[in-house]
């Protein structure tokens, strides 16, 4: 039951904001449900022993309304609930349109993406997949920046269309399914496809994330997407929907597709460490904070998608763990990216500078910040990024070597920036400004506090997935034994 | 469960105190008054060193030679455990022993130093940070928690170097510093990750056991030695990857003579006479350190000859230290390292110190072509430069001369070539400090308006201990030949490792010391003859300058060149990528599709126009197409 509630508790609280009017009501309102929906996902996570709980409702068409969770999906779950009470309290003292309307879309998103991560069923997934995308469709168009409709249009068609081919591949699989036809991932995973299928169903699957994620050289959408969208659209994408391709390469390919996994894994893991490289040189030219911040987030993603293809457990482990910090950390930088310009009405970072002569306490958080994402020591950043090259490694040491150059490139591109922004002399834009607010502290403490927690002390939710990443490794590994048995 | 040393535990307090010192520092930085910080962090600092003094202690009354001290776990995945523990034994006692002493005087000296500036708060939480990581990085029981002080260090580092941020140049000083550390760190992360996989451990205690068992000459552990060398070679500022420290002189004086000098970049030393089981089993690794040592030691000697910046000049001496230290290890003689690394901590912190107290008195003048004559008005920095200058230049008895005088014998022992070369760059220290020594403290002053005066009581006490320090430091160590029994060395045994080598006899010894001592008085006379003698000045920058003296003077151009091959072209590679593959390649394909796709569209929509008769024109044309294509097939 108290997933469903998880899962209701946005979308109710979403539909009763539309009748209210007060925007500071609205937006209490809002907080309290996320809120809510935090504890309850702790709860979750530190008090309930079951793994796994289902809710089903069979049909004739075999597509079960079932909801459960393992230790891969309590990360997400965790990921999304986590953040949301951020996305809605950045809202708090801006000078928003339509509030009952943003507040009613976040909500909405925040309920399709725990769809997402909690559905148990193929079908059932791909309508959450979907669903999530509209609001974050409408917040983009409607509270966007410059060239929104442009930009976001293409957004979405690009991400549509690699949904289609995941739709198609869904129709494909179930076809196959023995006997009463099934879309649940059980039915799906005891599938055991011969080898060529695997191959090119793999690319069909496998586009969708790509695209979500964004992977090489499937990002074009991404860097304008993000340095146009509204702060709290920006943290939704780059914080929670990015992980919705982590999540679903992790649910369809590696259990359903294993051989076509292990044919292209090589491949990928070279796109991505491409990815890595290419979106961290291109970072560091940027002249525009918020899209300095946007390669930067691409380079962590593809870090943590050459990660996850690698198939080993210290690479998935800590993959699962960045997955986390990586959120945490990117909602602060946006965070940070939105104060920079509150304050000095421009984001170019030719024209700043000295910012730190008049915000003294922002240029320390934001170095903090800064420095969780360039992955020191006693940060989260560390713990995620050291597993995961530990991971690479394995694999092969090159692996390690170009995912490790992220580790230089980081430090280059993100300190580049805050010398930028908060360093140099006094500038006439930054006159008459004042340090951080009440509300500012009250965001960027916590998240503060998360990634100083979690880097001290990672055992918190560390071994939170360790039995699903074992027994999917196992899975695969099996399956590989089965094949070369033949 | 082994039986622990009573109040062993005590350990835990040495890194507290300093991180206490910090968080309190730096919260309350806007409501501390003048001094206060200051002397809430030297307070906490002197009370690491007090408990290391009484560590130092339980462990000499126990029985043992080494304990852990776990806290809790602080990473535990599958068969990775790494717990977040000490390790207190010998090398890391001396090590904690020399930060927090010195860092004691260079804090207490900071008090007065940094009086008056405005960030004096924010300086005194980030030194105490330091010291934190520092500690950190010495106690770790295994090589994650040094990592972790490893890289905690260089973002002190970073944050000091750049600690008058409104300077540009300083600011790039310090990023330069961060990158070419982090350059170092991948290395030894990517080293630690392979102890992992070849010993299932990180434990100091675990991998040197089973290392213990190992043949010489494995293909993978020489990879590890490697790795690890890269990080230390970036921390501790050898060659290819020293340019950063010269520039770090962009911070204060303190903290170039805490961070870089006397701890910091040592950590490199530290890291490998730890891993010293490793290396003996890597020969081949071990030569490499010899000839990056001796090199740097060579190339960072003959770039002093010609600065004249005087920090500059004490910068390029540390790197060349560094890089005997570097020899010393190379040739296996890895507690001889940490001798030297202990009085180098008390000659170049107290040269920094004095450089410090000097520019201090000249009004923030560095240049020691506009000084002069400071003798008689700072004879208290001048009494202790000059020990410091005569413990650097290796004379005897003082402390410079014992440690320097076992690496040049272990480089006899193995090679002559290598004490030739050696000793030579001996002879360019001595000179090149006594240039400086000379300039600044002889002759007349050469700037008639600063009125230098001798500094305050706050920033002489520290000088005059570690000017006790640097003039008797080495007889901690008397050698056999003088009939002492080398009570460091034996101390330092039980935790780092020796390579056995042949020992050369007592007389080659004596000849040995002899000839060091005449090249080396020659050298101070000649030093004597040029800057006093003939009061000669180094030229002034520009085009006077002989071709020779120019190359030195700019460093050999190597900031140009790594400017040249590396910086340009990463921002030309980052300009391409953005201008070239993502906006006129990557992006326009995209959009393509979408264009074809609209074209498309567009194209069918104009056929359902509601024209009949094409309609009709079409459905017929299918149908024949249709009849055509079955006939055919």
């Amino acid at each position: 039951m108290i997933l469903l509630i998880i899962l209701l508790i946005p979308l109710i609280t979403a539909v009763f904001l539309l009748f209210l009017k007060d925007k500071a009501w609205v937006r209490s309102i809002a907080l309290a449900a996320t809120l809510l929906n935090l504890l309850l996902t702790l709860y979750l996570i530190f008090y309930s022993p079951q793994t796994e709980i289902t809710f089903s409702a069979v049909n004739n068409m075999g597509i079960n309304f079932s909801f459960g969770y393992d230790g891969i999906s309590l990360i997400m779950l965790l990921l999304c609930n986590l953040l949301f009470p951020f996305i809605i309290l950045t809202g708090f003292k801006q000078e928003q349109k339509q509030v009952p309307l943003l507040n009613f879309l976040i909500l909405f998103a925040q309920s399709a993406l725990i769809g997402v991560f909690l559905a148990k069923n193929a079908f059932l997934f791909y309508i959450f997949w979907e669903l999530a995308l509209i609001p974050v469709y409408f917040i983009l168009l409607l509270w966007g920046g410059e060239g929104r409709a442009r930009i976001t249009l293409k957004f979405f068609i690009y991400t549509l269309s690699g949904s289609l081919f995941l739709l198609f591949g869904i129709i494909f699989l179930y076809q196959l399914t023995p006997g009463m036809h099934s879309t649940d991932f059980s039915v799906f995973n005891q599938l055991q496809l011969p080898a060529h299928t695997q191959i090119y169903l793999f690319w069909i699957l496998f586009i969708a994330f790509a695209i979500k994620m964004p992977v090489f050289p499937f990002h074009t959408w991404q860097p304008e997407t993000y340095t146009m969208a509204s702060t709290q659209g920006v943290m939704i994408l780059a914080g929670v929907m990015t992980k919705m391709g982590i999540y679903g390469a992790l649910r369809f390919l590696f259990p359903v597709v294993p051989l076509g996994v292990q044919y292209w894994q090589n491949f990928v893991v070279i796109l991505c460490l491409i990815g890595v490289i290419y979106a961290s040189i291109i970072a560091f030219r940027q002249t525009n904070f918020k899209k300095l911040i946007a390669f930067s987030s691409m380079a962590h993603i593809s870090l943590m998608t050459a990660a996850m293809f690698v198939l080993n457990y210290y690479a998935l482990q800590g993959m699962l763990f960045q997955v986390i910090s990586h959120g945490v950390v990117i909602v602060a930088l946006f965070y940070m990216v939105y104060l920079t310009e509150k304050k000095t009405a421009t984001l170019e970072l030719n024209g700043m500078g000295g910012l730190k002569l008049v915000a003294p306490n922002m240029a320390i958080l934001m170095l903090i910040i800064m420095l969780a994402s360039i992955a020191l020591p006693l940060t989260s950043g560390f713990i995620g990024e050291f597993l995961m090259i530990s991971g690479l490694f394995q694999q092969s040491i090159w692996f390690a070597v170009f995912g490790g150059l992220a580790m230089i490139f980081s430090a280059v591109y993100m300190l580049y920036a805050y010398q930028k922004v908060m360093l140099g002399d006094k500038n006439k834009l930054m006159e008459n400004i004042k340090d951080l607010q009440f509300i500012d502290y009250m965001i960027l403490i916590p998240l503060i506090m998360i990634i100083l927690i979690l880097g001290i002390y990672p055992n918190t939710i560390l071994n939170l997935p360790d039995l699903d990443v074992r027994s999917m490794l196992n899975h695969i590994s099996q399956i590989n034994e089965i094949v070369k048995g033949f | 469960m082994v039986e622990q040393i009573p109040y062993i535990n005590l350990a835990f307090f040495i890194p507290t105190f300093p991180l206490l010192g910090f968080l309190i520092t730096g919260l309350f930085y806007k409501r501390l008054k003048h001094n206060q910080a200051g002397i809430i962090a030297s307070i906490m600092i002197t009370l690491s060193f007090l408990f290391t003094v009484i560590l130092y202690f339980i462990l000499k009354s126990s029985d043992k030679q080494a304990a852990t001290v776990t806290l809790f776990d602080w990473i535990s995945i599958g068969n990775m455990k790494i717990p977040f523990a000490f390790l207190i034994d010998h090398l890391s006692l001396t090590m904690m022993m020399i930060i927090t002493g010195v860092g004691t005087l260079i804090h207490i000296y900071s008090i007065g130093y940094m009086r008056g500036d405005e960030r004096v708060n924010s300086f005194f939480s980030q030194m105490n940070l330091f010291t934190f990581s520092m500690l950190l990085l010495v106690m770790g029981a295994n090589y994650l928690i040094l990592f972790i002080g490893w890289e905690g260090v260089g973002l002190c580092s970073y944050l000091l170097i750049g600690f008058w941020f409104k300077n540009p140049v300083y600011n790039y000083a310090a990023r330069k510093a961060f990158v070419m550390n982090r350059i170092g760190d991948l290395g030894f992360i990517l080293g630690i990750i392979l102890i992992f996989f070849t010993f299932k451990s990180l434990s100091f205690s675990e991998v040197f056991s089973q290392a213990a068992a190992l043949q010489i000459g494995m293909p993978v552990i020489t990879l590890i030695t490697i790795l690890l060398l890269v990080g230390a070679v970036g921390k501790s500022a050898q060659i290819p990857l020293f340019t950063w420290l010269p520039d770090a002189m962009a911070g204060p004086t303190p903290v170039s003579a805490l961070i870089h000098a006397a701890t910091m970049v040592t950590a490199g030393i530290y890291m490998i006479a730890r891993s010293g089981i490793l290396y003996n089993l890597a020969p081949i690794t071990l030569q490499i350190i010899i000839i990056l040592g001796l090199s740097t030691a060579i190339l960072a000697a003959i770039i002093g000859l010609k600065q004249n910046d005087i920090k500059k000049v004490l910068a390029y001496s540390t790197v060349s230290q560094l890089g005997y230290m570097f020899l010393a290890l190379g040739l296996g003689a890895y507690s001889t390292a940490v001798f030297h690394v202990t009085t180098h901590a008390f000659f170049k912190a107290l040269l920094f110190l004095g450089a410090g107290s000097i520019i201090h008195a000249m009004g923030g003048e560095q240049d020691i072509r506009k000084m002069g004559g400071l003798r008689k008005k700072m004879p208290l920095t001048y009494i202790t430069f000059l020990a410091a200058t005569l413990a650097i230049s290796g004379l005897p008895p003082f402390s410079g001369f014992f440690s320097k005088d076992m690496i040049l014998n272990k480089a006899f022992e193995h090679n002559i070539l290598l004490y030739i070369i050696a000793l030579f760059g001996a002879l360019l220290t001595c000179f090149y400090m006594f240039r400086l020594l000379y300039l600044v403290f002889y002759g007349k002053q050469r700037i008639a308006t600063v009125r230098p005066h001798e500094s305050p009581k706050v920033m002489t006490y520290p000088l005059i201990i570690l000017a006790i320090l640097s003039v008797f430091g080495g007889f901690l160590n008397i050698p056999a030949l003088f009939n002492g029994n080398s009570n460091f060395l034996n101390y330092l045994q039980t935790a780092v490792s020796v390579k056995i080598t042949e020992e050369i006899s007592h007389t080659t010894e004596i000849i040995l010391i002899f000839i060091s001592l005449i090249f080396l008085s020659l050298v101070i006379l000649f030093a004597y003859r040029i800057y006093v003698k003939k009061s000669t000045l180094p030229e002034e920058d520009g085009a006077s300058m002989s071709v020779i003296t120019r190359i030195i003077y700019r460093k050999f151009y190597i900031d140009e060149i790594y400017c040249t091959i590396i910086e340009k072209p990463y921002a030309l590679l980052s300009g391409f990528f953005y201008n070239t593959i993502e906006s006129a390649i990557l992006n326009p394909i995209i959009d393509g599709i979408g264009n074809t796709t609209y074209w498309l569209g567009n194209m069918t929509r104009k056929l359902q126009k509601g024209n009949i008769s094409f309609y009709l024109f079409a459905m017929v044309a299918g149908i024949l197409l249709f009849i055509f294509f079955i006939l055919i097939i």
